[in-house]
């Protein structure tokens, strides 16, 4: 479990809450605080006070794959190969071995075909995808795609469901504007100005409302 | 009435090639392709920013294009979100109908994704361009938002390029465009 308590970060608060294991979507209106509990989550941010553990541990002793809102920012390195093999090389692994987590991750995603190219020449759908692989080749216990879907059309994302669902990620957290996401997901929460407002499937009727409140 | 005509045009950024022959006249265009299909390399050359290797780009009656790119980082110049909306020369009551009344003080990059590309696509809405090409526009808005965007671009005058691979709360009446096999063709 992911267990938060007397959390304060940025201006999100949460007394408590316990997220389960499996696909958590992370609900909200902009500058609802989504971002900041992915982050918290991940070990990205550290609360103001409060804690975050996953099964018992702090974020920054958890493994965690990281994909951000803003595609261009979840990549650190020049070419994609080594954007990759960037898990792999800070964990020390031998060369072997970050060669096979990184072919493996570029299979899986589909993003194979991008490992020679720049990071600079990719659009922002393909940095999405690379942040992906990147993240999951690091066989990360926490997978946080912030918003991931709004880069993809839906024949790429429809391919990248079942990936994500089956990449071994114990806990994956995902904030998304699109109701068919949140639908599919194990669990869902709603932030509303950096609190919990709701929780499981009370959380799929905003969409409609929300929807209806703008026409 | 403004358009932009892509004359036998040919653009390719590095192995990546690009052909159109299409017209844009007055009204919505949403043009979709999968990733890396070139949706952004049609929008630098439709606002006039990528040379095309041969054919050419037209613009008729068309005295301000605008360009809005899918960072919305790469458009922020201001101190704060005022200043922000101030240096476009847009009316400061903007800042309450984006939703980011609260906002004002705040460096533009303190906020999150989702407000900054409010702030910037209220921005870039406000100057009536009359030629407006928009890059995801919908991408991090969030659901209110993205319905408002919508009936927004629908109601501009001039022409109105949208870019997109949202398939949910489009402007109504858009023209429908894909790029597929490296041609864009209409839908």
């Amino acid at each position: 479990m992911i267990e938060i308590r007397d959390l304060a970060a940025r201006n999100l608060r949460v007394p408590s809450i316990t997220l389960p294991p499996g696909l958590t979507a992370v609900i909200g209106l902009n500058g609802a605080g989504k971002t900041t509990l992915l982050e918290v989550c991940c070990g990205l941010l550290l609360p103001d006070a409060g804690t975050v553990l996953v099964d018992g541990l702090a974020p920054r002793e958890t493994d965690a794959g990281w994909v951000s809102a803003s595609s261009d920012r979840s990549l650190l390195f020049s070419r994609v190969a080594d954007e990759l093999a960037s898990s792999g090389r800070f964990a020390r692994l031998p060369p072997q071995a970050v060669d096979r987590c990184v072919l493996h991750a570029a299979r899986l995603t589909g993003a194979a075909g991008l490992l020679d190219r720049s990071t600079r020449t990719l659009s922002g759908g393909e940095q999405s995808v690379v942040a992906l692989a990147a993240g999951l080749a690091g066989a990360p216990t926490v997978l946080a795609l912030d918003e991931f879907d709004g880069h993809l059309d839906r024949e790429t994302l429809a391919g990248l469901i079942p990936v994500v669902r089956n990449s071994g990620a114990r806990y994956v957290l995902w904030s998304t504007h699109d109701p068919a996401i949140a639908a599919g997901a194990d669990h869902a929460i709603v932030l509303e100005g950096g609190v919990v407002a709701a929780e499981g499937g009370a959380a799929l009727s905003l969409f409609d409302a929300w929807e209806g409140g703008a026409a | 009435m403004s358009s932009v005509r892509l004359d036998r045009v040919a653009l390719e950024r590095g192995s990546f090639r690009l052909e159109a022959d299409c017209s844009f006249g007055p009204g919505v265009h949403v043009v979709t392709g999968r990733i890396g299909s070139g949706k952004s390399t049609l929008a630098l050359a439709i606002a006039g920013e990528l040379e095309p290797v041969s054919g050419a780009v037209r613009m008729e009656r068309v005295s301000r294009p605008l360009l809005v790119l899918q960072s919305p980082d790469h458009h922020l110049t201001g101190a704060t979100v005022g200043a922000e909306i101030a240096s476009w020369g847009a009316d400061p009551a903007l800042l309450d109908r984006i939703g980011l009344a609260s906002r004002s003080g705040r460096d533009p990059f303190r906020l999150s994704r989702g407000e900054q590309k409010r702030l910037v696509l209220g921005c870039a809405l406000a100057t009536d361009a009359d030629l407006l090409v928009l890059d995801e526009p919908f991408a991090s808005l969030d659901v209110p938002a993205r319905v408002g965007l919508a009936r927004a671009l629908a109601g501009r005058g001039g022409v109105t390029i949208v870019m997109t691979h949202a398939d949910r709360y489009l402007p109504a009446g858009a023209a429908r465009w894909r790029i597929a096999g490296g041609r864009v063709v209409g839908a």
